[in-house]
């Protein structure tokens, strides 16, 4: 079966929902069709049961949001679905700051990325009105921005008032994380009942999660939906450079090839299956797969390392008021030129490890009923603290996604394979940043006769990106910074797998403010009157 | 059909069942009324008294609904990081009976009904029986361990529990407006 479409975009995620809904308002009149592998979960109306369910028995509140023979080693989260993995994501909407875009310039680091920072706060501010950003102005004066975020920012509980009053002493500035959560019924989506369970299910959906947006725009009829149709490759016109056809499977009819035509093709798949498709197609023309002529689709995989730790302090907190929102300073943000370099969040939560109830005393000895109670009871005067630091790693060109033959899919594709690899500087620098973390928090735990009682670090790498950088200079990078790759005219990469480094902050903001200015550019390939 | 051909069918189709799934077959699917009777009997020992009677046995009256509202063979929560589909297992009512039957088969074998033993033989007695099954801390919910672990995790691990540990109004997993956050919790009334 062959569909006939304008703009064709693989992948149903969150910055594929922006991008679709941003073309349908710019370009009203041109066909979008979106392809995705996973089903759709549009049952709204059951989101409450489904977190009692998680709650009470563990369950899995997305049933069936995954593909058992479409998984990746190395990947973060088996989500594949109508949504992605924004379906149950926890709503931080964190931006950069200018030195994530002025590496190499700055301190001689990584690269720079193809563009000013001015411009993206410009589809930050989109982003945040699109996703309807909860926050407050930064108290750093360096984190400028052109325009107010849409919403107030989420009131700090008591907890979190505490633990900021706890942390400024440190001479930190601590903000409440600006968060996609509605305060008010916004965009269809109703307003925060403090579930508390952000980044499982939302039942009221205050947390922006995509299927709204896609829902919103199908009934109307302003795209098309194709969910649980994989697209396995991209094929080239037989002579020219330009993409002509998405070629898949529907997941019921495993004979029956599906194709789709288009003008113009976006790849919306995020950090892993973005490259995988890529590399996928191959032709006699394009061997090593397409936007590949640099060989650099796969690599410079990124995201951040994280270091976290636990305080205990003499503040009494009560554990359990919103545990899902927390304090963020961004005093590390920067970094003076003339320092080591080291770049991080800073960021605190309200906790209760090492205060749950438990089954026997240290001496192993079994408590019951009331002695239990009591036993818990006196475990919780003052407060613990959850203390983490995203840290600004750089990725080298072997940290890689590459196709692991050794595992297949039911059509025989072999499945991406990620292995994270930082570069030589990051690799120098990495036991001065931990001791330089380790060190920050317990300046902050020095108040309230604090102390830090545990610290770990990450054995992955959140908000992943990379493997198809952007950059100016097609030897050196995939795309443009507008996603258009450089060896295909017609095929655009957004979002997460465009960014050249992954930052030290959340970065689905980025990811969005990213596809939004790419809307715009593969909007002006198309005429308004149609 | 005939009789006898239905016979033959019944006959040849319960010789190619596998035994565990007869046995299985077997099992009861929901706690019996004499365990349900026992867990009533175990649980002021386990969960605090202080809630008095009513609320304990509420307590178990919920657990006994959590057990006829598992479901087998759905998939747990992925995790983040290092995701793996992990699916629930069988049902843990039939492994509960029998762990019910034990404890009331352990308390006569000390000399009497659950409720007559002294606070140091019970606890002996869980303490046993947490061992057999793998119990070395409080379950972070049910999880088909021990019967009585998991009745502790139930109680224990829940919103009511963690505001009255507090002697706060937290009601953790009570859906709220925001602006209630904002304020230290009422004290519990």
């Amino acid at each position: 079966m062959t569909h006939e479409t304008d703009i064709c975009i693989i992948g149903g995620g969150i910055t594929s929902a922006m991008l679709a809904q941003k073309l349908s308002e710019l370009r009203p009149g041109v066909h979008v069709t979106v392809v995705e592998a996973g089903r759709s979960i549009f049952d709204v109306q059951n989101r409450g049961r489904y977190r009692e369910r998680a709650n009470d028995y563990g369950e899995h509140p997305w049933h069936d949001d995954y593909i058992e023979d479409q998984q990746a080693s190395g990947i973060i989260s088996m989500t594949m679905a109508v949504g992605g993995l924004a379906l149950h994501w926890g709503g931080a909407c964190n931006r950069f700051s200018a030195e994530d875009l002025r590496l190499k310039s700055m301190y001689g680091l990584a690269v720079d990325w193809p563009i000013e920072f001015k411009e993206l706060e410009r589809y930050y501010c989109e982003a945040e009105r699109r996703l309807n950003v909860s926050g407050a102005p930064s108290l750093y004066a360096e984190d400028w921005r052109s325009q107010p975020y849409p919403q107030p920012p989420i009131p700090l509980s008591y907890n979190l008032q505490t633990l900021k009053a706890w942390a400024e002493k440190s001479g930190l500035k601590f903000d409440g994380l600006p968060m996609a959560r509605n305060l008010t019924p916004f965009g269809g989506r109703g307003a925060c009942c403090v579930y508390d369970t952000c980044g499982e299910v939302c039942p009221s959906g205050a947390r922006y999660s995509p299927d709204f947006t896609f829902r919103q725009l199908m009934e109307p009829k302003k795209i098309v939906l194709h969910d649980r149709t994989l697209v396995r490759r991209l094929v080239l016109d037989d002579r020219r450079t330009d993409v002509v056809a998405a070629q898949g499977f529907h997941q019921d009819r495993p004979t029956d090839p599906v194709e789709y035509r288009a003008k113009t093709f976006v790849v919306a798949s995020g950090y892993c299956w973005s490259s995988h498709l890529l590399l996928l197609s191959t032709s006699s023309r394009f061997p090593n797969g397409l936007a590949n002529s640099s060989g650099l689709v796969g690599r410079y995989m990124n995201g951040h390392s994280f270091i976290s730790a636990t305080a205990n302090i003499d503040d009494q907190t009560f554990p359990g008021q919103n545990m899902t929102h927390s304090l963020i300073s961004r005093q590390y943000f920067r970094c003076a030129t003339d320092k080591p370099f080291v770049r991080h969040d800073t960021r605190v939560w309200e906790s209760s490890a090492g205060r749950d109830p438990r089954l026997r005393t240290p001496e192993g000895r079994l408590l019951l009923g009331d002695e239990l109670m009591a036993d818990w009871r006196s475990r919780t005067k003052g407060s613990s603290v959850r203390l983490r630091a995203y840290v600004d790693v750089h990725p080298s060109a072997d940290s890689r996604l590459t196709l692991d033959a050794s595992k297949k899919n039911r059509y025989g594709d072999p499945m991406p394979k990620i292995e994270h690899r930082f570069d030589d500087a990051t690799r120098a620098r990495q036991a001065a940043t931990k001791a330089h973390v380790l060190n920050v928090f317990g300046t902050l735990a020095k108040a309230s006769n604090g102390r830090i009682v545990n610290s770990g670090e990450s054995d992955y790498l959140d908000h992943p990106g990379g493997g198809c950088r952007m950059g100016a200079d097609p030897k050196t990078s995939v795309c443009d910074s507008y996603g258009r790759t450089h060896d295909h005219a017609n095929l655009f990469v957004v979002g997460a797998p465009t960014t050249p480094t992954g930052g030290c902050t959340n970065g689905t903001l980025t990811f969005v403010a990213l596809t939004l200015r790419s809307a715009d550019e593969i909007a002006r390939g198309f005429s308004t009157r149609r | 059909m005939q009789r006898r051909t239905l016979l033959h069918w019944i006959a040849s189709t319960a010789a190619i069942l596998p035994f565990q799934r007869l046995r299985v077959l077997a099992q009861p699917r929901e706690l019996t009324p004499a365990a349900i009777a026992m867990l009533h009997e175990i649980s002021p020992t386990v969960l605090p008294a202080s809630l008095g009677a009513e609320r304990v046995r509420g307590t178990v009256d919920k657990f006994v609904q959590w057990t006829r509202g598992y479901r087998e063979g759905v998939a747990l929560s992925h995790g983040y990081g290092h995701p793996r589909l992990q699916k629930t297992g069988a049902s843990p009512v039939p492994g509960y009976v029998s762990q019910l039957a034990a404890l009331d088969a352990d308390a006569r074998a000390k000399g009497g009904k659950w409720s007559t033993l002294d606070l140091e033989t019970r606890r002996a007695l869980l303490d046993a029986a947490f061992t057999r099954a793998g119990v070395r801390a409080l379950p972070p919910r049910p999880m088909g361990q021990h019967v009585v672990a998991d009745l502790m995790a139930f109680y224990f691990r829940s919103s009511e529990a963690n505001d009255i540990c507090y002697s706060a109004m937290i009601q953790r997993e009570v859906c709220r407006p925001i602006a209630i956050t904002i304020r230290k919790p009422e004290p519990l009334r």
